[in-house]
């Protein structure tokens, strides 16, 4: 009888966990869904402004809005630069409490720096300047590629993504000891972004590579781009704690991030990289590249004046010649282009317009340039399709540019997938995903035997695939929240086995069972997705209607759950998800009336009569920031009302829209003027974020 | 009732008297022929009728495929992946029966061969006629064998060797995770809360 009690209890247990477990796995899918969602969004946006900087004439106003993130490294010479990133002028008062740095750094120093962060204090500007400009110096001499080994029974210590979250880089510390010569740490990127604290962290990671510079090796991610910082969160960041000199900080950042190095091998056998490789990685020549070349991942190198006016130029900044852009059907991430229809899901994912379409010239460009202009407000007479001799960004490309790009994106933007092959990695934008037959040639080819990486957060920490060739490693914990995930890192010593330890921050959440974890993580995804859904609400009741032609306010289970994807886009399981987003079914038909008003979120406090408007500042609350950060180029955090306007113009022209110069107007209006018709970019998109009042219920 | 009861009480003593006789016994039965086994055929998919709706039959799918992690444009999963889907999907087969719908497959197939979702369908179809689900008394009425006082309350400690040790054994940490936060200062398990709560998840 006890058999059979036992029995029945491992049974339902058994049953218990499995479906706890497809709980887990739809809230990772959807935060991963929607974090991917927002990387493939920035780059579209990025691509937009490649269009437009390639189509108007540099004298346009709009243009010169954004003409500055293009800007390549300008021509000037480092000692001119040494002079303005100088922080000898900048003066310590007696009333700063933060820790004194002197230089040359000490373990001492560094030490003190991490205790000092550790109790929540600030490390003047000064000091911040002289770390970095010490660092820029440092990593001008540092090959692309860091060769390093484990002889000697030294055991390596490898992180992964650390996104900003300093909790876990004291952990990884507490746990693991801090860098030396005995203990060398390889950091394989993403320093910055979404966490709290990027700017402790790279001051940190910095201080002991200054300390110990053979000993501690830092790979470029893509976060360590500064367009991308405009985005999630880092250029914020350091604006909002250096209110003087947090422009100076982030310039001299971004010259430091373009010196980072790209790749770490170790005892030449086991490589390490951000994102991963692709079918055309070559270590030779990304060993040979001038890395600092490429300022921004995202920007490619621009095409010949040929390649624009010509239908004779062979189009250069894809390796086959790409038909013209027709929907879905052609799929071009920022580096790759695949000539087959393979996608990595069965559901079209959004594709990827072309980095130039400029460089493919069809009758209907003409047409196309023509609305955007008119919708951006734009009245310059349209000059020929040529980039001016004046314009200083102009100059040869050649195809060893555009190939050496490539390597680069490739390098901290792919993502391995499970079959063979290698194909755009649309989800993303950019780079590619590349499969196990890949991995196997490329590390055959070099001669190499594991293949390290991050880029991706894992529930464990870790995750082994292809064959237990490519190894995963992500080093920031409760990454989607707080539970989500665990982080972990690598110990390896001279067998170059990799062992892992892994952790969770923070202590509450070690403390939640797995039920409890799993139901905190999964209230938070499903909060995030009906901000979505909101979001989304017109295109979702326009594309139910269709269904419904004669407006019962009712439709069939399958045409709600293929509306919604439709709409949103997120690959995601929606009939799994239903029971906790519409509560009215019968007879498996969805009342999506109902449903479109139970998903309560509240509106801003102010009142806008526009609701498209509204809808429109909704979706795109990070493109309009993305875009306000980077009109706002003395980084003040303000700009002028007809900034705001040229914002608004930009971006209505990148969504295809129509919006009305009234309607901005009333939107402008609704903020509370009280700072001599400027406005504060911070306090605009806090007023617009979305309140989730169902969150309180 | 209460003759039964003696029984019962008798068998548990005599099981935790002598252990290894019991499993002795259990491993001789299991060699030879069970007559069990005679009496079932092997699992024919033919045989199947799918009375799923289209709707549910949507739904398994999605839940299919969240659980394809092996190669995602084939749309399969492991052998081993099989019991927890169907498990996901409402049903609670043993293990035994599992592996039986899989067509008794060897141990090393397990994490290497692939279903598609065509030939899971079937096997869920099977599995979701049992009869044999076991309701929230016969879960009640087991466990009140281990309620040697009759209070209400196993302890936590009997009851984890139990699940580590007989019919399909659970492990340390499996058990850990099923009696978290179920067992008061005592060690003491309420279970008819434990129950309800095993069967709300």
């Amino acid at each position: 009888m006890s058999i059979r009690a036992a029995l029945l209890i491992q049974r339902w247990y058994r049953q218990y966990a499995a479906r706890l477990e497809m709980r887990r796995r739809c809230t990772w899918k959807i935060f991963q869904s929607i974090e991917y969602a927002g990387e493939q969004d920035q780059i579209k946006l990025y691509t937009f402004f490649g269009f437009l900087m390639d189509h108007f004439t540099p004298a346009s106003s709009e243009r010169n809005l954004i003409s500055h993130i293009f800007r390549k490294n300008e021509f000037c010479h480092d000692t001119e630069w040494e002079r303005y990133f100088c922080y000898k002028s900048i003066e310590v008062t007696d009333s700063y409490t933060g820790p004194h740095l002197t230089f040359p750094m000490t373990f001492c120093g560094v030490s003190k720096l991490v205790e000092a962060f550790k109790h929540k204090q600030q490390l003047h500007a000064r000091y911040v300047l002289q770390l970095l400009g010490e660092t820029w110096r440092l990593l001008r001499i540092f090959p692309n590629i860091s060769q390093i080994s484990a002889y000697h029974n030294k055991q390596i210590t490898i992180c992964g993504d650390l996104h900003g979250q300093l909790e876990d880089l004291l952990l990884i510390f507490y746990k693991n000891g801090l860098p030396s010569s005995e203990k060398p740490y390889v950091f394989n990127g993403d320093f910055v972004d979404r966490g709290k604290n990027s700017l402790e962290i790279l001051l940190i990671l910095f201080g002991f590579l200054l300390v110990y510079p053979n000993d501690v090796h830092l790979n470029r991610g893509n976060h360590e781009d500064h367009i991308v910082n405009l985005r999630y969160g880092f250029t914020k960041e350091v604006l909002g704690k250096y209110r003087v000199h947090g422009k100076k900080i982030l310039k001299l950042l971004q010259k430091i991030f373009s010196w980072l190095p790209l790749a770490t091998v170790i005892d030449n056998k086991v490589l390490i990289v951000h994102g991963g490789i692709s079918d055309k990685t070559d270590l030779d020549a990304i060993a040979r590249v001038d890395r600092h070349k490429y300022g921004s991942a995202l920007t490619p190198p621009k095409p010949t004046k040929h390649a624009v006016n010509g239908s004779k130029t062979q189009t250069i900044n894809n390796r086959e010649a790409c038909g013209p852009v027709e929907g879905r059907r052609r799929v071009c991430s920022l580096t790759y282009c695949s000539s087959g229809p393979a996608h990595r899901h069965d559901l079209p994912r959004r594709s990827l317009h072309n980095a130039h379409i400029s460089s493919q010239l069809n009758w209907s460009l003409e047409k196309e340039l023509k609305k955007r202009r008119r919708l951006a407000g734009f009245d310059q007479s349209y000059r020929e399709l040529r980039t001016s001799d004046s314009d200083p960004e102009s100059g040869e490309t050649t195809e060893t540019d555009v190939g050496e790009w490539k390597q680069i994106v490739d390098v901290l933007w792919s993502d391995p997938m499970a079959q063979n092959g290698c194909i755009p990695n649309e989800v993303r934008g950019g780079g590619c995903y590349w499969g196990p037959d890949v991995t196997e040639e490329v590390l055959g080819r070099h001669n190499l035997q594991l293949l390290i990486r991050s880029h991706e957060c894992k529930q464990d920490g870790y995750e082994f695939c292809h064959n237990r060739r490519v190894l995963t490693i992500f080093s920031a914990s409760n990454y989607y929240e707080v539970g989500s995930n665990r982080g972990a890192y690598i110990r390896m010593g001279p067998d170059l086995v990799p062992h892992f330890i892994q952790y969770q921050a923070s202590r509450t959440c070690r403390e939640l069972t797995l039920r409890q974890s799993v139901g905190w993580t999964e209230r938070s995804a499903l909060r995030a997705l009906r901000e979505q859904l909101f979001v989304h609400k017109s295109d979702l009741i326009s594309a139910f209607q269709e269904f419904d032609p004669n407006n019962k306010g009712m439709i069939s289970l399958r045409h709600w759950a293929s509306a919604t994807e439709r709409v949103l886009n997120l690959g995601l399981p929606w009939r799994l998800l239903r029971p906790q987003h519409v509560s009215s079914t019968q007879c498996g038909m969805v009342d999506y009336q109902q449903w479109i008003r139970e998903l309560s979120i509240t509106e801003p406090k102010q009142e806008i009569s526009d609701n498209s408007i509204l809808e429109t500042m909704y979706k795109n609350h990070s493109n309009l920031e993305t875009i306000f950060r980077i009109i706002d180029t003395d980084h003040s955090g303000l700009i002028s009302f007809e900034e705001f306007r040229q914002t608004w113009k930009l971006l209505s022209s990148h969504l295809q829209t129509e919006i009305s110069d009234k309607a901005i107007a009333d939107l402008a209006q609704s903020i509370d003027f009280n700072k001599d018709g400027v406005i504060d970019i911070n306090e605009f998109m806090e007023a617009f974020r979305l309140v989730d009042i169902s969150a309180h219920t | 009732m209460e003759r039964s009861r003696c029984v019962f009480y008798l068998s548990l003593h005599l099981s935790m008297m002598a252990p290894k006789k019991v499993e002795l016994k259990k491993e001789a039965v299991k060699m030879s022929p069970e007559p069990e086994t005679a009496k079932e055929p092997d699992f024919d998919p033919q045989s199947i009728k799918i009375e799923f709706s289209t709707d549910q039959i949507e739904e398994f799918k999605e839940a299919f495929q969240l659980f394809d992690r092996t190669a995602e444009n084939q749309k399969k999963i492991l052998f081993s992946q099989c019991g927890d889907v169907m498990r996901a999907l409402g049903q609670n087969p043993t293990n035994a029966e599992v592996l039986r719908v899989l067509g008794r497959p060897r141990p090393e197939d397990m994490d290497s061969k692939l279903v598609d979702f065509e030939t899971f369908l079937p096997m869920l179809q099977h599995v979701a006629q049992s009869r044999d689900k076991g309701t929230y008394e016969d879960f009640v009425e087991g466990l009140r064998v281990f309620d040697k006082e009759g209070n209400g309350s196993v302890m936590g400690a009997e009851l984890r060797h139990v699940l580590v040790t007989l019919g399909e054994r659970m492990t340390e940490g499996e058990v850990d995770n099923l009696l978290a936060g179920q067992e008061d200062a005592n060690g003491c398990i309420n279970y008819e809360a434990f129950v309800k709560h095993i069967m709300a998840g």
